[in-house]
């Protein structure tokens, strides 16, 4: 029942949160049915059987609800963003990776294009997931293979306690931008549906200063973004669980121009649309649970250079899960599971139809020794167009001395394999048929502490984890000798090392509640090998990626008004392999002020946002022009319609 | 509220707040903007520009790190991004080319689409060409004008005495090398840039500098990027084949009057495509790139088969014969992600010099000594 608006905003903010649903996507199905209502959430996951994973949940995404996964990110994650600008082009680099070294998931199936290996951060609108799970290195070979860096998951889950609620929600921001997004979902204890839309126009044409002082405007780079998704939950029992997801959308955006083309007269503009459908069934029983999934993807992509180029790049994937848990013998888990893929690519710069099949065998065993010793081993193997990859094994374990301290040590060690994309295969011209896998050797060591007190009012947690990862085989496009084209070759060699640095607070004092987060990387990831003679680049950090990236986030709330402040440091980035050029380093402020006010069933919230607060003139990228300071006002309107009995 | 908690609290707080009052100060408010590392002994700036070698460096597409490098003859020092030193600003986004004219340099800025034009004493830009498609080479006809070719659309004619573009003569066509043949200019037309190469018309366009309209045209192999001229008044044209393999590269000799093909040289090696036709300075031997470089007397009657620099792996990408002292000038471009280095050996391919260069050196321009030619 309701008692006062107070805890229906309460309600809002946590009870949707992924703590819930992470449990049951990602772990022991079991957990799902017994959950407190009220629990802080740690980010760290203390449990983690020797792999790192960490989570962002609704406190952080439901305040930026009309941005979009770069943003949070950068601002939340050590994940490295690479943004080509405002709205365009984001690319991330974990761990001293490249891009397609990370692996993005909705709802766990894959998003990355299997032509290009990537993701596009900028085209995932927060409005869309409900929480994200993020699992570092080895962590992610429980999900795919060749996800050096890690894997990233976006989350939606139900509430089986709501009745209907809905949301509705208008930002209007510098630039003339504009994003709306409404939600409604409604349901009982056994069936839950969720509907979600955003609309997001933007002119996008900020000022910047260009190389002589001179103030220029951005040009050529409005884009429209709609987006829609339609879910359905279903629970049979308290065992049977099945769901369906949608998740449609469409952008449309020109392409600026970069700062140096000054007078370009090719004007670019690319549209991709994307539909995503998820079938899942879970069943759970006490000593065992299934889980079965089937999804569809099609992806459709035109790019266009004014008269010069018009190319479409159309792809399907048809991925399929089945994951088993039997938890029936003392200390011990067992999850064996397979996974098939099929991928059709209808594309310009391919000469024809290009498939892949990728079929993967799975298997993961937990084991308690004794109490405190958690180890766990995974087993992959992927047979990709009927060519078994080499053996994929992870093996980790935790250590948790004490059993009134959380506090725990973990360990791990993998080999891992990445298959070259379809466009490093298939590229028109360029692509490498000959190519092999990617192969990386990767360690960690870490340790997670965290601490409440008796009343819930403070707590505390920190972790601190240090990787070394070797990657040979990398594949690396490079000019051929003696002639114009690229061609990609098994030619690199890549060290990546670092140390990951969390340290958060919540607390609650005088009826003010505080939020503290911390996130720092410190990444050498360096060049180790060449195949070309007199190459400067041995030893020296991959280009575009920091040595040091650190962000802040501090929340305050009271009164029903809320402010947070979110504070963001990255180092140099270097713009050559020889490391004689970089862009400088910066850091980014941003605020957010907002007070919700309460009548009846509903809230309606009032949020101020700022940017770059301290107008800075930067580059991310060069010659990438960014915005400087900006602003957004959002109006949110909240309605509650109760909890199911 | 548990008493002893405080300060945990308060260390927190206070914590939170140095790591803001730090970070807020402690970066500089500076326009983030890329810069540059380097040698202390080549950041020196030059006293002046009118006895040395430029180094072209295209730069990254679309990274906006075009740059010239200097050698003075003097000193043999390596200046870098002389541009930016003279004019505090970038020089623009692949830089594809730069002539010497009188004391002025041209330098073509392709997908910045201008011209560069900065007087050889300082560097310093005097004017700033706009109106032009994707420029590429610039050739003159005379002392008031001068032909550059475009990727797209047209030649555009430009006026030298005021530094404008006053005419085009369309083509629709991306067009290449030119050289002069009396009051013709013989323009390499490679076709239509946005068309793969069997759709793409190969051709030499017979321009009249006085009326500027194409009184002739002349079918050759697919993407005939070089063109020069020799002391017999031949033109000597190099076929790439087409960046998609589509034919055999092939290099061609022409008659200037008659426009026929006279001689026609098919390489059968098409493992690594020719590229980069250069003349000597007594314009008697030709020289390209092909993995090495290669020389070939005008009077050759094949293909030579040795290079006369290997390339020792390297990516060569650029070549120019000095014009007074013949002497072989070659980039390597290297992977392309890190700045390159130049090379200078004597005609007989024995190593002078080797200089630092920028990201991707791809054309040399070399001033006209005092006492020249």
């Amino acid at each position: 029942m309701i008692k006062n608006s107070k805890y229906l905003l309460f309600c809002i903010l946590f009870l949707g949160s992924p703590y819930l649903t992470l449990k049951i996507i990602a772990q022991n199905l079991g957990d799902t049915l017994h959950l407190p209502e009220f629990e802080i959430k740690s980010s760290f996951v203390l449990d983690n059987k020797g792999f790192k994973r960490s989570k962002l949940d609704s406190a952080i995404l439901m305040p930026q609800l009309s941005a979009n996964l770069s943003t949070i990110l950068s601002q939340h994650s050590t994940i490295f963003i690479k943004s080509y600008g405002n709205n365009t082009l984001a690319t991330s680099s974990f761990r001293g990776t490249t891009a397609q070294h990370t692996q993005v998931e909705w709802n766990g199936i894959n998003l990355n294009s299997p032509m290009l290996g990537q993701v596009d951060f900028s085209q995932i609108p927060i409005s869309q997931f409900d929480g994200l799970e993020i699992l570092y290195g080895a962590a992610g070979i429980s999900r795919t293979s060749g996800a050096f860096g890690g894997v990233i998951d976006l989350v939606t889950n139900p509430d089986w306690n709501n009745r209907y609620s809905g949301t509705l929600a208008q930002t209007v921001a510098s630039f003339n931008s504009y994003t709306t997004n409404a939600k409604i979902t409604a349901g009982t204890k056994s069936f839950q549906s969720h509907s979600k839309f955003s609309f997001a126009s933007a002119l996008n044409d900020f000022s910047y200063t260009n190389d002589i002082g001179e103030v220029s405007y951005q040009k050529n780079a409005s884009n429209k973004f709609y987006d829609v998704a339609q879910e359905f939950f279903w629970k049979l029992n308290d065992r049977h669980l099945f769901s369906a997801k949608f998740w449609y959308n469409n952008n449309n955006r020109k392409l600026p121009a970069t700062a140096t083309q000054t007078d370009n007269k090719n004007a670019e503009s690319q549209q991709d649309n994307a539909l995503r459908a998820i079938l899942e069934y879970k069943f759970i029983e006490k000593k065992y649970n299934l889980l079965i999934r089937s999804a569809l993807v099609s992806q459709y992509m035109n790019y266009i250079q004014d008269s010069l180029l018009n190319v479409t790049h159309t792809y399907y994937s048809w991925i399929n899960r089945i994951r088993f848990s039997y938890n029936g013998i003392k200390n011990l888990t067992i999850k064996p599971g397979m996974d098939y893929t099929a991928d059709w690519v209808y594309s310009d710069s391919y000469n024809e139809l290009k498939t892949r099949r990728t079929v993967s065998f799975f298997l993961e065993m937990n084991y308690n020794i004794g109490k405190k010793i958690n180890a766990s081993l995974v087993l992959r193997e992927d047979l990709i167009d009927g060519k078994f990859i080499p053996f994929v094994p992870a093996i980790g374990a935790e250590y948790r001395p004490f059993n009134n301290i959380n506090l725990a040590f973990s360990a791990n060690l993998a080999r891992n394999y990445r298959y070259p994309t379809l466009n490093d295969l298939f590229w028109e011209l360029s692509g490498n048929p000959d190519l092999k896998p990617e192969v990386n050797y990767t360690s960690e060591i870490g340790s997670t502490f965290n601490f409440t007190t008796n009343n819930n009012r403070l707590f505390i947690e920190a972790n601190l984890t240090g990787y070394y990862s070797w990657i040979y085989e990398m594949i690396i496009w490079q000019p051929v000798e003696g002639s114009n084209l690229w061609k990609p070759e098994n030619v690199g060699e890549v060290l990546a090392r670092g140390l990951e640095v969390g340290f958060n607070i919540r607390s609650e004092i005088m009826r003010f509640k505080l939020s503290f987060d911390n996130n720092y990387n410190y990444c050498r990831s360096t060049y180790e090998k060449t195949n070309i003679v007199n190459d400067n680049k041995i030893g020296k950090q991959l280009i575009y990626i920091p040595v040091h990236n650190f962000n802040s986030t501090i929340s305050l709330e009271r009164w029903k008004f809320y402010f947070i402040y979110n504070f963001s440091f990255i180092s140099r980035r270097y713009t050559g392999k020889d490391n004689l050029s970089y862009m400088p380093a910066y850091s980014m402020s941003s605020v957010i002020f907002g007070k919700n006010l309460g009548l009846r069933n509903f809230i309606l919230s009032l949020q101020f946002e700022i940017n770059n607060l301290f107008n800075l003139d930067y580059q991310s990228i060069a010659s990438r022009p960014m915005p400087g300071i900006n602003y957004a006002f959002t109006l949110k309107l909240s309605l509650s319609g109760g909890r199911n009995q | 509220m548990n008493k002893n908690r405080y300060p945990i609290y308060w260390i927190s707080l206070l914590y939170s707040s140095l790591v803001f009052v730090f970070f807020s100060t402690s970066c500089s408010k500076d326009p983030v903007r890329e810069k540059t590392i380097e040698d202390p002994d080549t950041t020196v700036v030059s006293v002046n520009y009118e006895d040395g070698i430029f180094i072209i460096n295209e730069g990254n597409y679309n990274w906006g790190n075009a740059s010239v490098t200097f050698v003075d003859n003097k000193t043999n020092k390596a200046v870098q991004s002389i541009f930016r030193k003279s004019n505090g600003r970038g020089l623009g986004d692949v830089a594809q080319s730069m002539k010497i004219i009188g004391n002025l340099g041209y330098v073509i800025v392709n997908n910045s689409n201008n011209i560069e034009v900065v007087s050889l004493k300082d560097f310093k830009s005097v004017k700033s060409i706009t109106g032009l498609f994707y420029p590429r080479y610039m050739e003159v006809i005379d002392s008031n004008k001068a032909y550059v070719t475009n990727l797209q659309n047209s030649i555009s004619v430009i006026d030298l005495q005021n530094n404008s573009v006053s005419g085009s003569i369309q083509t629709s066509t991306w067009t290449e090398n030119q050289v002069l043949y009396e009051k013709y200019m013989l323009i390499a037309s490679i076709g239509d840039f946005s068309k793969p190469s069997f759709q793409r018309k190969a051709q030499i366009l017979k321009i009249d500098t006085q009326t500027d309209s194409i009184v002739d045209s002349l079918v050759t192999g697919k993407e005939p990027v070089g063109i020069v001229i020799d002391k017999e008044k031949k033109v000597w044209i190099l076929c790439s084949g087409g960046y998609d393999y589509f034919e055999a590269p092939s290099l061609l000799r022409i008659d200037p009057i008659s426009f026929r093909i006279e001689k026609q040289f098919t390489f059968f090696d098409t493992k690594q495509v020719p590229s980069r036709l250069c003349i000597n300075h007594t314009m008697d031997t030709l020289y390209f790139l092909k993995g090495g470089v290669f020389q070939m007397p005008i009077s050759a009657a094949g293909l030579p088969v040795q290079p006369l620099i290997p390339s020792n792996e390297r990516r060569l990408y650029g070549l120019e014969i000095h014009p007074v002292t013949g002497n072989i000038f070659v980039s390597d471009a290297k992977d392309y992600v890190q700045n390159g280095t130049a090379c200078q050996y004597n005609v007989n391919g024995t190593l002078i010099r080797q200089y630092i260069a920028g990201r991707i050196p791809g054309t040399f321009s070399f001033t006209k000594p005092a006492t020249g030619k």
